[in-house]
């Protein structure tokens, strides 16, 4: 199976707002893909709707060929949520070990593990202090590090550079460009278009719940643009 | 299985964690100390002592009820909070985009707060147990079976107010389950007293009439705990209609966690 991600015909509908309306769309394995669209496009309710948080109203979607309906899919997902919250009287290390632990890994292996990740996002020597001390920035690489955890086949991105500095952001590009070369499947969901414009290879643009474009990075711009003009020029 | 062994242990250290748990912790300790002094006195009533292991098993059937009915403010309080605190702290996205299973994540939850209040309740009985064994010699049998007989009152409120908590703010949910609670102590406690023998006694001319088919169905929380004194008392037990209590407290604890899977299953993270 070629196929990391199959959305087939998904809407979601909230009331009588229709935040998701109709998509079809496949990111294949190994794939570096971004999803982008203005604020209300629709973004985050696909991104909720892969990991299972919410259902969609009508249509399909699997991750690996599994359902999201069943846990399994996320077996292999690491997840990092735009403005990740983790709970105020856990430390870093013991949020990582419960990440860990609730994919498998425990004892040694789990504290190596954890210990590896937290090397990766630069947060060696912050990990025992309560996460109700940690910056935004903290927050957001230790989320990182909980979805890096595992070695995961997919990782599902929600704005995963919101709160970092610019020391930050380019850490974050570095994980991401290491991880694109180890063959990881990557959806980012963005609004740096930037780091987008550097890290990614495939994206696709959404407004108003719909896919306006999906193709390779090359392809979508042309020689005399930007990617903020191609946003510009698909989402005006 | 695994997942929801882990995720119940979660739960006790978490809600350990919470200064509230150690107030709570505090204030039973304090009031188990201040009740130890009952077991120290002489008692005279009409000019005659008072049999002291007599008085000690009076008292420590008291305390047992206060206990036991105590306990459902703590869990009331420790269970409110359990859905939106989770919420609001990332807790629920921790478990839910791992491969966890919602009833993994809900049953986890409940069988936690369960455990920890069933661990609670029975450390402050088997501390009145113990006193009044040291203070007067005597062991009063049946009395720590009996806390773990009220143990699934403490059950049927962990998943009355954390289902309701799904649809209420979490204080709406509370007082909603202390209102159920109370009618169900009218109403049992009532019957029990229209069919006690003292009441037969003195009041012989009252007819003995059958209660209405909802007092009958309603969960019986207080009759638990009247079984649970019989037990101590080592009586007989005047049950209200044909279903044991225990069945029907376990009936509703059933009913109401399938209702709150389903509702849980539906909603959007």
């Amino acid at each position: 199976m070629r196929n990391m991600i199959v959305l087939n015909v998904v809407t979601k509908r909230f009331n009588t707002l229709t935040a998701v309306d109709n998509i079809t769309c496949r990111v294949e394995k190994g794939e570096f893909f971004a999803l982008l669209g203005p604020n209300g496009a629709g973004k985050t309710t696909v991104v909720r709707m892969l990991l299972g948080f919410i259902k969609p109203t009508s249509g399909s979607i699997t991750i690996d060929g599994i359902p999201v309906s069943n846990p399994q899919a996320r077996k292999q997902v690491g997840y990092l949520a735009e403005n990740h919250m983790i709970p105020p009287y856990l430390s870093g290390h013991e949020y990582l070990r419960r990440h860990a632990a609730l994919i498998g890994s425990t004892g040694k292996d789990a504290l190596m593990e954890v210990d590896r990740v937290l090397e990766v996002v630069s947060m060696k020597g912050r990990e025992k202090e309560k996460s109700a001390a940690y910056s935004k920035g903290m927050k957001q690489r230790t989320g990182l590090a909980a979805a890096l955890l595992g070695q995961p086949k997919l990782l599902i991105l929600d704005e995963p550079v919101t709160g970092l500095d610019p020391l930050g952001i380019r850490d974050v590009r570095n994980i991401l460009e290491n991880l694109r070369d180890q063959g990881v499947t990557v959806f980012l969901n963005s609004h740096f278009l930037s780091e987008v414009e550097k890290t990614c290879r495939t994206l696709a643009i959404m407004n108003n719940g719909r896919i306006l474009v999906k193709d390779s990075i090359r392809s979508i711009i042309e020689d005399d643009e930007t990617l903020e003009d191609v946003f510009i020029k698909y989402t005006e | 299985m695994n997942r929801f062994l882990k995720i119940t242990g979660y739960t006790i250290r978490d809600q350990m964690r919470h200064k509230s748990f150690f107030v709570l912790l505090g204030l039973s300790i304090l009031f188990v100390m201040m009740i130890r002094g009952c077991y120290n006195g002489q008692y005279v009533v009409n000019g005659r002592q008072l049999n002291n292991v007599m008085v000690a098993w009076h008292v420590s059937k008291i305390v047992f009820q206060i206990i036991a009915s105590g306990m459902f403010l703590i869990v009331i309080l420790l269970s409110m909070k359990i859905f939106s605190r989770d919420h609001e702290d990332g807790s629920q996205v921790l478990f839910l985009s791992r491969p966890v299973f919602r009833w993994q994540y809900i049953l986890g939850r409940i069988t936690g707060t369960w455990l920890l209040s069933l661990i609670f309740m029975f450390i402050l009985h088997a501390t009145i147990f113990l006193t009044a064994w040291i203070k007067t010699g005597a062991i009063i049998p049946g009395y720590l079976t009996a806390s773990l007989v009220c143990s699934i009152n403490l059950l049927f409120i962990v998943v009355s107010v954390c289902f309701l908590s799904l649809f209420l703010p979490d204080f709406i949910s509370a007082v909603f389950t202390v209102g159920g609670l109370f009618i169900g102590y009218i109403s049992d406690g009532g019957y029990q007293i229209l069919h006690s023998g003292i009441f037969k006694t003195s009041m012989p001319s009252v007819p003995a009439s059958s209660p209405a088919m909802w007092r009958i169905l309603y969960p019986k929380v207080y009759m638990v705990q009247a079984y649970a004194d019989s037990i101590i008392s080592q009586s007989s037990f005047n049950s209200m209609g044909p279903v044991h209590p225990i069945l029907n407290v376990a009936f509703y604890i059933i009913l109401i966690t399938t209702l709150m899977l389903v509702t849980f299953d539906r909603k959007e993270i």
